[in-house]
């Protein structure tokens, strides 16, 4: 923590400050005009993605390991300390996203890092519903989906297994557009960058 | 634009029942880990004293209780119950629903209040001062640094960003999307950079380092020991009735 100098902080600050307003005025926005079923598999996808790629670009100028989970730190609080009151679902996926950028940053930055740490922070995106619905249901939830996703089957005329191929489909989406938005954030950075003469 | 002060709270002084930060993490983490660990009719029990330390300490965090998409999660969990869990034993008019069902639907209900309460009342009730002097006693006084910073730039980005999209409008940016975005892009997080030199000119200026001094003293309160005393008599009963 001693090599984090007042610029880091400062740096830090101003990501985390990116992010949040993107999560709760895009976010807002998103909620209001999308349906409550699209809050997963869309607002979540590409509200992640932009944090990914602001989180990322951060990484840019505050090359400190660790930066990219203050800044979600950061988020995290500015999202628990806005007007729209506390959510525990959103909160635990910006800290997630962060965890699992800055484990694959942890041993270099670079852009395939980049496109990595991200792809991995969007596909957090997939197991999260599951896991804080089964967080605050309880055991209950796992018979309720598992019947769902019986009775689905049935209604639909697919077998079972089907479900384990349209989440690989899910899983392949979410890896892309998290490489995408890693992608992005090296040019992005990069650019940023040379506008700045640093 | 209201600036949003981080000065050290100053709290009210030592006799008063008023928790300090350190009394709503604790409760939020208690409250947290006693409803992942138990389960039944002990969770009515465990609702019951998380509304009566709302009413006593955190009465703003309340205000979830008065939101319909509050009740609508909760209910919907208690209402697929019957339909989706255990074997059809009971009749309703036309639809034949399970007691095992119900049962396991409204402990499913009362699980996702009792966790959502327990967060609202605890973290919710957390001012930006709070967090910032919860970091600092911490040692993290850069972080809480951080934080505070961002709060109070969220207005002044957003100005950066209405200011820099009309901007690009005006000069007929819009025609082109794509380099339109990646323009708006740049110039918003360079202007934000440039924002930043200025706060670290002014770090500098008044010798403010983070990593230096010793941290700032957040003491526990006569009402925080109270707490603590009162959850740990609540966990020794909720233990007891788990048996």
């Amino acid at each position: 923590m001693s090599s984090y100098t007042t610029r880091s902080w400062v740096t830090i600050g101003l990501f985390g400050a990116l992010w949040g307003a993107v999560e709760i005025v895009l976010g807002s926005y998103l909620h209001l005009i999308l349906p409550p079923q699209a809050d997963t598999f869309l607002i979540g996808v590409l509200l992640g993605g932009i944090g990914v790629a602001v989180a990322l670009t951060g990484r840019h100028f505050a090359s400190n390991r660790g930066s990219v989970f203050f800044i979600s730190v950061v988020t995290a609080l500015l999202k628990l300390l806005s007007p729209g009151g506390i959510k525990i679902g959103p909160l635990v996926a910006i800290l997630a996203e962060g965890v699992l950028m800055e484990a694959v940053l942890w041993v270099a930055s670079t852009r395939w890092t980049f496109l990595l740490g991200g792809a991995l922070a969007i596909a957090w995106n997939l197991p999260h519903k599951f896991i804080m619905m089964r967080l605050l249901f309880g055991k209950g939830f796992t018979q309720v989906f598992t019947k769902m996703v019986q009775d689905g089957s049935q209604t639909l005329g697919l077998d079972v297994s089907a479900a384990w191929l349209i989440l690989a489909v899910l899983l392949l989406i979410r890896l892309s557009v998290g490489a995408i938005s890693g992608w992005s954030a090296w040019k992005l950075g990069g650019a940023v960058a040379r506008r700045l003469g640093r | 634009m209201e600036r949003v002060e981080t000065g050290r709270r100053g709290g009210a002084p030592a006799g008063t029942l008023t928790t300090s930060p350190w009394g709503y993490l604790l409760f939020t983490g208690w409250a947290a880990l006693a409803t992942v660990l138990t389960g039944g009719w002990r969770l009515a029990g465990l609702l019951l004293l998380e509304l009566l330390f709302g009413l006593a300490c955190s009465r703003k965090a309340l205000r979830i209780l008065r939101r319909p998409r509050f009740w609508v999660f909760i209910l919907s969990a208690a209402a697929l119950g019957p339909f989706l869990i255990g074997e059809p034993d009971a009749a309703l008019g036309p639809l034949h629903v399970s007691w095992e069902g119900l049962a396991a639907g409204i402990e499913m209900a009362g699980r996702a209040s009792a966790l959502t309460l327990a967060f609202s009342l605890g973290l919710a009730a957390l001012s930006l001062s709070d967090v910032v002097a919860v970091f600092d006693r911490l040692g993290l006084r850069g972080l809480g640094f951080a934080t505070a910073l961002a709060m109070n730039l969220l207005n002044t980005l957003r100005e950066m960003a209405t200011v820099t999209w009309q901007t690009i409008r005006q000069r007929g940016g819009v025609r082109r999307p794509l380099i339109a975005l990646r323009l708006f892009l740049i110039t918003t997080i360079a202007n934000t950079l440039r924002y930043g030199d200025e706060v670290v000119n002014a770090a500098t200026v008044r010798a403010f380092d983070p990593n230096k001094g010793p941290p700032a003293s957040l003491p526990l309160r006569r009402a925080d020991l109270w707490l603590a005393a009162a959850l740990i008599g609540c966990s020794g009963l909720l233990l007891m009735l788990q048996r």
